[in-house]
C-alpha cells in the first residue's frame, strides 16, 4: 500500500521538473553506522550529564540525505522576523515534525514521524507505523498515547476547540484515534478522507504530535484535579488559557513562548517568543531523531537566532549588510529585488528563488451576492464579465507593474501543472476594448452622452474595488491601470485603498461591491480551490453566501445556483478519491464548468519571489515552493543546513 | 501650595477615568475586532485559519461581550487586583509586558529631554543676544534643516551609513548579548554606548524649535527696562541673563514637561520601529494595529496618568520659577 502511496505522486513529479535534481530524500528504517553528535553533546555525554547518542536515538533513526554533502556541525543562523504576529515565520523554520511531510518539489507526501502507512480502500481508515525510539526534547519516549491524547484528550476537547479542526473532521464528525501498540495508530474518519495525507503534510495538519501527554496532561482537569490551584498561580482567567500558553497551538505565538514544552523539533525554545521580546533564540534538540547517511545526528546548525524587526526597512539593511544567513520572508517582493541584487557582493549572499504555489497575481472578484439587486444582476451577468475582462490591457500592465515577468491569465492550475486547464487559464485575456463595447452594448449597459454607461435602469454603472494598499501594494498600481481601461469603455470604478480589518470586515457583512486578491491554486489545486468555485468563506469574494451555505452544510449562507452545487458535490467525490488520475479527471469536470461561469477576472499569472542565502551556508535548495501548505523552507530541511567555516 | 497640590491629585481621579474610558471606546471604533485583524495578518503571508477557530477565538476573549461590559470587566480587575487583563496577542499578563517597556521609554525620553534642551538653550541664548550675527545665521539654518528632516528619514540614513559603511551593529538598545540579560553596570554601559544614536535622531526636530522659542522669547525679554536697569546697576552680563530674562524665557519650556512624554512616545513611532527601539511606541502601535485592546489600554492609560503627573510637575516648577506666578 505504501508504495501505492508513493506512486501517486509520480504523476505529479514532473510538476516542478528540475526544481531539485538530487532532491533530499529520507528513508526511515536504513541502517548507518552510529556515527558523531555536536562536540558540545558529546562532551556532556562523556561528563554523564546527558545519555549517550546511542540512547537518544531511535534504533533506526530516520536518515535524511544531505542536499549538496554532509554537513559540519557548529554555528548560528541568522535569520529574521518582523514584529509581533510572526509567529508561522518560527514554524516554517522549525516547527515542521508532522507525521508525515512533502517532498523538496511539493509533489509527494514522504514520511516523517510515521515511517510507513496504510489506508483502507475508501480512504477512510489510515494506520501509521512510528519510528520506534523517538524522543520528545525532553529526553521522554514519544508513542502512540501521544497521539492519542493530542486528538481524543485535546484536540477533541470542546472547552478547548468548541469545534473540531476542519482536518480532522469530515462530514461534521470528529476523527477516532486508537491505539493498535506503542508505535502503530489508527484514525478512523466517518467518512472518505482522500486528501488526509497532503493535508497531514501541510502545518494545519500537525496537531497529533504537537503535545506531548507526560507534559500537556498535567494542563487539563481530566489528568489533574488540582488544575484550580495552578491557573490561580500563572494568574490566568481559566484552564484553556493555561493549556495554550504553556502548549502552544498551531499557529499562536505561546507556542514559541515556553522553553519547557517537549518538542520533536531539531530545535528548541531558548528565549521565547513574548511580548516585548526582541529576538527568539532556539538551541539545539538533543534528543533530535534524525540522521545524515553517515549517521551524524542532525542538525548541523547549533542554534537560530530569529531578530525581531519592526520594519521591513531594518530588515532589509540587516540582509545586505551580511548579518541575516537566509531569508525570504517578508523581502520576497519584486520591488526588493534590484536593491538585492546590487549588494550581494557586499552582504555576501547569493539568491533563492521561490516558485509561486499560487496562480493569479492579481484576482477581481466581482459580489455576485451583492446585497444591492441592480448590483447584484450586473456583477452576475456573465456578459459584463467578459466584456471587462476583454478591456484590460494585461501586457502594459504586466510590463509596468511587474517588469515584463509574467502573462496574461485568468485562473486555474499553472501552466506546469499536470491539470492544467487551457480554457480556464486563457479565455478572454486578450486586448480587445471594440469587442467588450460592442457585448455591453448588447447586455444592455449603453454608452450616454458623455462617455460613461448606463445600467439598465439608468444609473451609472459605478463601483469600488477594495484593496490593501499596505499588504500588496502591487495591487493598487495594478488597479490604478485598470481603472484607466475599463474608463475607455465608458465603466468608472474606484479603487478603494482600505485597511486590512476593514476588508475583511466588509468581506464578512458581504458588503463590498468587488475586490482583489492574488489567487490560489496554482500548484495546490485541491489544497486551495476557492476561485473554481465558492469554496472559501473568507476568499471566495465573488459569493461568501454561497460558500457559508457549502461550509455549513445548508445552516448558513445563501442556496447556490444549480452550477455551483454540482462543483461542490464533484468536489466533495474528489475528495474522496484516492486514485490521483480519477482524481484529476473529477476535478476537471470543475474546471470545465468553471471556465463556462466564469466568476472571477484573473490578471496575470503569479510571480516568483526572492530570497538571500549567505554564500557560507551550504545544503539550502535555491529554487523553492513558496506557499503556506509547503511552508518554505521547512520541507527543505533546514537541519541538514550546513555552514562552512 | 499644598492644598493646591493635594486639589489637583483628586482632580486626576476621574481625569483618569474618563480618559481610560475613551481610551477603551476608541480602540474599539476600527472595525472590526482582535480576531479580525488576526485572521487579516495570518492572510497576509497567505496562510489560513482553521474556519471553526475565529468565532472560538472571538468567545474565548469575550469579544462577543457588549463594550460597556468589556470595559467594566477590565477596569474592576485593575482597580481591584492590579490586573491590567491579558494580552490577547500573546497570552500573557499585560502588567508584565509593559514596565519594562515603559521604563526603557522614560529613561530615552529623560536623556532625549537632556540633550534637547543642553543644545537648545545656550543657543537660543546665543542667537538672541548675537543677534544677526554669522552665529546666529549659521544656527538659523542648522535650525531650518532640522525641522526640515523628517526624523525616521535621518534615522535610516544614519543607520545605512553606519551599517554598510561602517559596519556598525546599529538597531536596538542593547548589543545581542545584553539584550536578555540582567540589569548590570555592563549593562547600563552597553544601554549608553547604544541610546546616542536614538537621542541624537530624536532631539534634532525638537531642538530646532526650541532653538527658536528660546531666541524669540529672549528677543522679547532682552530690550525691556529691568534689563536696562540692571545693566546700569553694573551687573555682569552673564549673570544678567541667567539671572532676570533667561528665567521669563524658560516659561514655554517648563510649561510643555507635561506634553514631553506623550509627545516622545507619539512623535517617536516611526523612529523606534525604524530603529528597532524596545520602548513602548512599537509595542502599543503594534497593539492598536491588532486591536489587543487590554494591553493598548493599558499603555494609553499609563500615558495618560504620566501626563497628569507631568502638568502637575511643571505648574510647581513654573511657580518657583517665574516670578510673575501665582498660586492664589
Amino acid at each position: 500500500m505504501r508504495d501505492e502511496i508513493l506512486s501517486r505522486g509520480v504523476t505529479r513529479r514532473a510538476v516542478l521538473g528540475g526544481m531539485a535534481g538530487v532532491a533530499a530524500l529520507s528513508i526511515a528504517g536504513r541502517v548507518v553506522a552510529a556515527g558523531g553528535e555536536a562536540p558540545a553533546w558529546a562532551q556532556l555525554a562523556r561528563d554523564g550529564k546527558l545519555p549517550p547518542l546511542a540512547e537518544r536515538l531511535p534504533k533506526k533513526p530516520m536518515v535524511v540525505t544531505p542536499f549538496e554533502k554532509a554537513g559540519t556541525y557548529g554555528g548560528t543562523l541568522r535569520r529574521g522576523l518582523r514584529g509581533s504576529s510572526d509567529h508561522n515565520g518560527i514554524l516554517r523554520m522549525v516547527g515542521n515534525q508532522s507525521l508525515v511531510r512533502w517532498n523538496l518539489e511539493f509533489t509527494q507526501v514522504m514520511p516523517n514521524l510515521a515511517e510507513r502507512w496504510e489506508i483502507n480502500d475508501d480512504a477512510s481508515q489510515f494506520t501509521f507505523h512510528l519510528i520506534e525510539g523517538v524522543r520528545w526534547s525532553d529526553g521522554h519516549p514519544f508513542t502512540a498515547d501521544d497521539i492519542v491524547f493530542a486528538i481524543e484528550d485535546c484536540v477533541k476537547n470542546s472547552e478547548l476547540y468548541s469545534s473540531t479542526p476542519a482536518q480532522l473532521s469530515v462530514a461534521g464528525k470528529a476523527v477516532k484515534v486508537e491505539k493498535i501498540d506503542d508505535f502503530t495508530v489508527k484514525f478512523t474518519f466517518a467518512a472518505a478522507n482522500a486528501l488526509y495525507l497532503e493535508n497531514l503534510a501541510t502545518p494545519l495538519g500537525q496537531h497529533p504530535t504537537l503535545f506531548a501527554k507526560h507534559y500537556c496532561s498535567q494542563f487539563l482537569p481530566k489528568y489533574n484535579p488540582n488544575i484550580a490551584e495552578e491557573v490561580k498561580k500563572a494568574g490566568v482567567g481559566s484552564w484553556t488559557d493555561l493549556f495554550r500558553a504553556r502548549c502552544g497551538d498551531i499557529e499562536i505565538p505561546s507556542r514559541w513562548g515556553n522553553p519547557d514544552k517537549p518538542t520533536l523539533d531539531p530545535w528548541i525554545v531558548k528565549e521565547p517568543y513574548s511580548g516585548g521580546a526582541t529576538r527568539v533564540v532556539m538551541t539545539r534538540n538533543p534528543y533530535f531523531w534524525q540522521v545524515d547517511t553517515q549517521g551524524n545526528q542532525l542538525p548541523y546548525i547549533d542554534e537560530i537566532n530569529f531578530s525581531i524587526s519592526q520594519d521591513v526597512e531594518s530588515l532589509m539593511l540587516n540582509v545586505i549588510s551580511g548579518k541575516i544567513d537566509i531569508q525570504e520572508r517578508h523581502i520576497s517582493v519584486l520591488s526588493n529585488k534590484p536593491t538585492l541584487s546590487q549588494n550581494m557582493e557586499k552582504g555576501g549572499y547569493r539568491l533563492l528563488s521561490l516558485v509561486p504555489s499560487a496562480s493569479q497575481q492579481c484576482q477581481i472578484y466581482f459580489n455576485m451576492t451583492h446585497k444591492d439587486p441592480a448590483l447584484r444582476k450586473m456583477f452576475a451577468d456573465k456578459a459584463f464579465r467578459q466584456a471587462l475582462s476583454l478591456a484590460i490591457n494585461r501586457q502594459e500592465l504586466i510590463d509596468i507593474v511587474y517588469f515584463g515577468q509574467s502573462e496574461a491569465y485568468q485562473a486555474g492550475p499553472r501552466p506546469e501543472h499536470p491539470w492544467y486547464h487551457e480554457k480556464l487559464a486563457r479565455q478572454f485575456s486578450e486586448y480587445d476594448p471594440d469587442k467588450a463595447g460592442a457585448m455591453l452594448d448588447q447586455a444592455g449597459y449603453k454608452m450616454d452622452g458623455s462617455g460613461l454607461r448606463l445600467r439598465p435602469d439608468g444609473q451609472k454603472v459605478f463601483f469600488a474595488v477594495d484593496v490593501i494598499p499596505t499588504l500588496y501594494p502591487d495591487l493598487v498600481d495594478a488597479l490604478e491601470l485598470v481603472k484607466a481601461h475599463w474608463a475607455q469603455i465608458g465603466i468608472e470604478m474606484k479603487v478603494n485603498t482600505i485597511e486590512r480589518a476593514l476588508y475583511y470586515t466588509r468581506g464578512d457583512d458581504n458588503a463590498h461591491d468587488a475586490a482583489v486578491w492574488p489567487g490560489p491554486g496554482g500548484l495546490d489545486p485541491m489544497l486551495d480551490p476557492r476561485d473554481f468555485f465558492a469554496f472559501h468563506p473568507q476568499g471566495s469574494r465573488y459569493a461568501i453566501p454561497w460558500s457559508l451555505w457549502y461550509t455549513s452544510n445548508g445552516a448558513r449562507g445563501e442556496e447556490p445556483p444549480e452550477s455551483q452545487k454540482k462543483r461542490m458535490k464533484l468536489f466533495d467525490d474528489a475528495r474522496s478519491t484516492a486514485d490521483l488520475s480519477k482524481r484529476g479527471a473529477i476535478m476537471t469536470q470543475i474546471f470545465d464548468i468553471a471556465a463556462d461561469e466564469f466568476e472571477t477576472v484573473g490578471l496575470c499569472l503569479a510571480v516568483g519571489g526572492f530570497g538571500i542565502i549567505r554564500n557560507n551556508l551550504h545544503n539550502v535548495p535555491e529554487k523553492q515552493p513558496d506557499s503556506w501548505s509547503w511552508p518554505n523552507p521547512g520541507p527543505a530541511l533546514p537541519q541538514q543546513f550546513s555552514f562552512t567555516s | 501650595m499644598l492644598v493646591f497640590i493635594a486639589k489637583r491629585l483628586l482632580w486626576m481621579v476621574p481625569s483618569l477615568f474618563a480618559v481610560s474610558f475613551l481610551a477603551f471606546a476608541l480602540i474599539q471604533l476600527p472595525p472590526g475586532d482582535y480576531v479580525t485583524t488576526y485572521i487579516a495578518t495570518l492572510a497576509a503571508s497567505n496562510e489560513v485559519i482553521d474556519q471553526n477557530t475565529a468565532a472560538q477565538l472571538r468567545e474565548r476573549f469575550g469579544l462577543d461581550d457588549p463594550m460597556l461590559v468589556q470595559y467594566f470587566k477590565w477596569i474592576w480587575g485593575i482597580l481591584s487586583r492590579g490586573d491590567f487583563g491579558i494580552s490577547f496577542e500573546w497570552q500573557q499578563p499585560v502588567s508584565g509586558l509593559i514596565w519594562e517597556r515603559m521604563a526603557l521609554t522614560l529613561v530615552l525620553a529623560l536623556s532625549t529631554l537632556i540633550a534637547t534642551w543642553g543644545i537648545a538653550l545656550p543657543i537660543g541664548v546665543f542667537s538672541a543676544v548675537r543677534k544677526y550675527s554669522i552665529g546666529d545665521y549659521f544656527f538659523t539654518a542648522f535650525t531650518f534643516l532640522g525641522l526640515a528632516i523628517p526624523s525616521f528619514l535621518l534615522a535610516l540614513v544614519l543607520m545605512y551609513i553606519a551599517a554598510v559603511e561602517f559596519g556598525q551593529d546599529v538597531g536596538g538598545l542593547f548589543s545581542s548579548e545584553f539584550e536578555t540579560a540582567p540589569w548590570s553596570i555592563a549593562k547600563v554601559l552597553d544601554l549608553l554606548s547604544h541610546i546616542w544614536l536614538p537621542v541624537i535622531i530624536l532631539a534634532v526636530s525638537s531642538t530646532a524649535s526650541l532653538i527658536r522659542v528660546m531666541r524669540a522669547n529672549m528677543l522679547d525679554e532682552l530690550p525691556k527696562p529691568y534689563v536696562t536697569t540692571a545693566r546700569a546697576k553694573g551687573l555682569s552680563e552673564f549673570r544678567l541673563l541667567v539671572k532676570y530674562p533667561l528665567r521669563i524665557a524658560l516659561n514655554p519650556f517648563i510649561s510643555t514637561i507635561a506634553w514631553l512624554l506623550p509627545n516622545l512616545i507619539s512623535g517617536s513611532v516611526v523612529v523606534a520601529i525604524v530603529l528597532n527601539l524596545p520602548t513602548a511606541a512599537p509595542l502599543l502601535l503594534q497593539a492598536l494595529m491588532a486591536q489587543d485592546m487590554y494591553l493598548a489600554g493599558a499603555f494609553v492609560l499609563l500615558i495618560c496618568a504620566l501626563t497628569l503627573i507631568g502638568s502637575l510637575i511643571s505648574d510647581i516648577l513654573l511657580a518657583l520659577v517665574d516670578p510673575r506666578i501665582r498660586l492664589e
